[in-house]
């Protein structure tokens, strides 16, 4: 017979409130770790989640418009194809010989309307908060909205709220700046929510002096070619 | 294992063909708005994208894997929006309107294990669906649910617990495929 984790007691009634999602987020990661180590709990959790699993489709049958999977797709074809630009092994946001950024005409663009929004924005605008266990940096935002840069073990994610939607037929893509030439283009594209909000999840900071993100065409770009629509100073 | 190769779009259209309707029509049941919903299916398919659709078959059918990820967004955009404030005044999203428009073979079938779900769910003393409902379709934890009731924590817990073995139950009575 198996022997009932410790804290079998603390955790059993939590059963059904974690299956649906209930819980808090700090309860339900509590409950997951118990549930690692109790095969009572296993067992019952095995067999209710066909209960729950069950419930999503008792939702009436609505039909997605098809604007959405149009700006999916937009999304997911632009990243493809700078996957594919980058070769079969990557998939990985791509890196260029600084050389490569000598292209001078988008570079040259991209570097004025940079500094043009720095020094109207004034170095006071770009304010970093050293949090516990990670850091938020507030971004400064042209065109309206707010962002912040949240960092956690290296790695970073922009969340931003009331953003301008981007411009017909381009999407806004993050740039990573390490101090060369030019910044670096990642494969993050992302298109704001209707209440112009977004979460992106950004690449590998280590060496990054600055997120930025531009409008660009579906696809993405090798180089800035849109306005800077923010820059958060890491 | 990975469902789609984050260089092949053409799979990961099929992928939302196959189940962004399913999606779409649990988000909109949880955030009562189709603008809403869109977002939430928007984020919940291209985190699936960006994660290479990786899904491990031990936890279910493909169909449960995606809509698992749809619900912890919706969850997610309740939690952080006012739409949580607005259903909770009207709890407007019990109410469903279905659009008209032609029915498939695979559509009339959707129908009808969406009936029968709701026929078990209709089944349960009220206070357990009630439960199940603000939990799952709501995104309220249980401690909101307990405010919002004037319910003791603990009594709520175990409705949740009692109406989904129930459920279980009339399931298996009424033998519904696995989802």
């Amino acid at each position: 017979m198996t022997t009932p984790a410790r804290d079998h007691d603390q955790w059993a009634d939590s059963l059904g409130a974690w299956l649906l999602g209930a819980l808090p987020e700090d309860e339900a990661a509590g409950f997951k770790r118990h549930l690692d180590e109790c095969a009572i709990c296993r067992d019952d959790a095995a067999s209710l989640q066909v209960a729950a699993d069950a419930l999503p489709a008792s939702a009436e049958l609505r039909t997605p418009p098809p604007a959405l999977k149009a700006r999916i797709m937009a999304v997911v074809e632009g990243e493809a194809e700078l996957l594919h630009a980058a070769g079969p092994e990557s998939d990985r946001p791509q890196r260029r010989s600084w050389l490569a950024w000598l292209t001078p005409r988008p570079a040259l663009a991209w570097g004025l309307a940079l500094l043009l929004l720095v020094v109207g924005a004034g170095a006071g605008l770009l304010a970093a908060d050293a949090l516990q266990g990670g850091e938020t940096i507030t971004a400064q935002v042209s065109g309206g909205g707010r962002a912040s840069l949240e960092v956690e073990d290296g790695h970073g994610r922009l969340v931003a709220s009331d953003l301008p939607a981007a411009p017909d037929g381009r999407v806004y893509q993050v740039w990573l700046d390490k101090g060369g030439a030019s910044p670096e283009p990642t494969d993050a594209l992302f298109s704001p929510s209707s209440d112009g909000s977004a979460h992106v999840d950004v690449p590998s900071l280590e060496g990054v002096r600055r997120v930025m993100v531009t409008d660009e065409p579906t696809g993405g770009s090798r180089s800035p070619t849109g306005k800077v629509l923010l820059t958060a100073t890491t | 294992m990975h469902l789609v190769k984050r260089d092949d779009p053409r799979a990961f259209e099929v992928l939302y063909e196959r189940h962004s309707g399913a999606a779409f029509s649990l988000a909109y049941r949880m955030v009562g708005r189709g603008n809403v919903a869109e977002d939430v299916v928007q984020e919940a398919f291209l985190s699936i994208w960006r994660s290479g659709a990786r899904y491990e078959r031990a936890r279910g059918s493909v169909r449960t894997w995606v809509l698992g990820i749809v619900h912890h967004r919706a969850i997610d955009q309740l939690r952080r929006s006012s739409v949580h404030d607005k259903r909770r005044a009207s709890d407007e999203g019990i109410e469903e309107r279905v659009e008209a428009r032609e029915r498939t073979d695979a559509e009339v079938a959707r129908r009808d294990e969406a009936a029968t779900i709701r026929s078990a769910m209709d089944a349960l003393p009220a206070e357990q669906s009630h439960v199940i409902e603000l939990a799952y379709f709501g995104g309220f934890t249980h401690t909101e649910i307990a405010a919002i009731l004037e319910t003791p924590v603990g009594t709520v817990k175990g409705r949740m617990r009692l109406g989904l073995e129930k459920l279980r139950n009339s399931l298996r009575m009424l033998e519904m495929p696995s989802t």
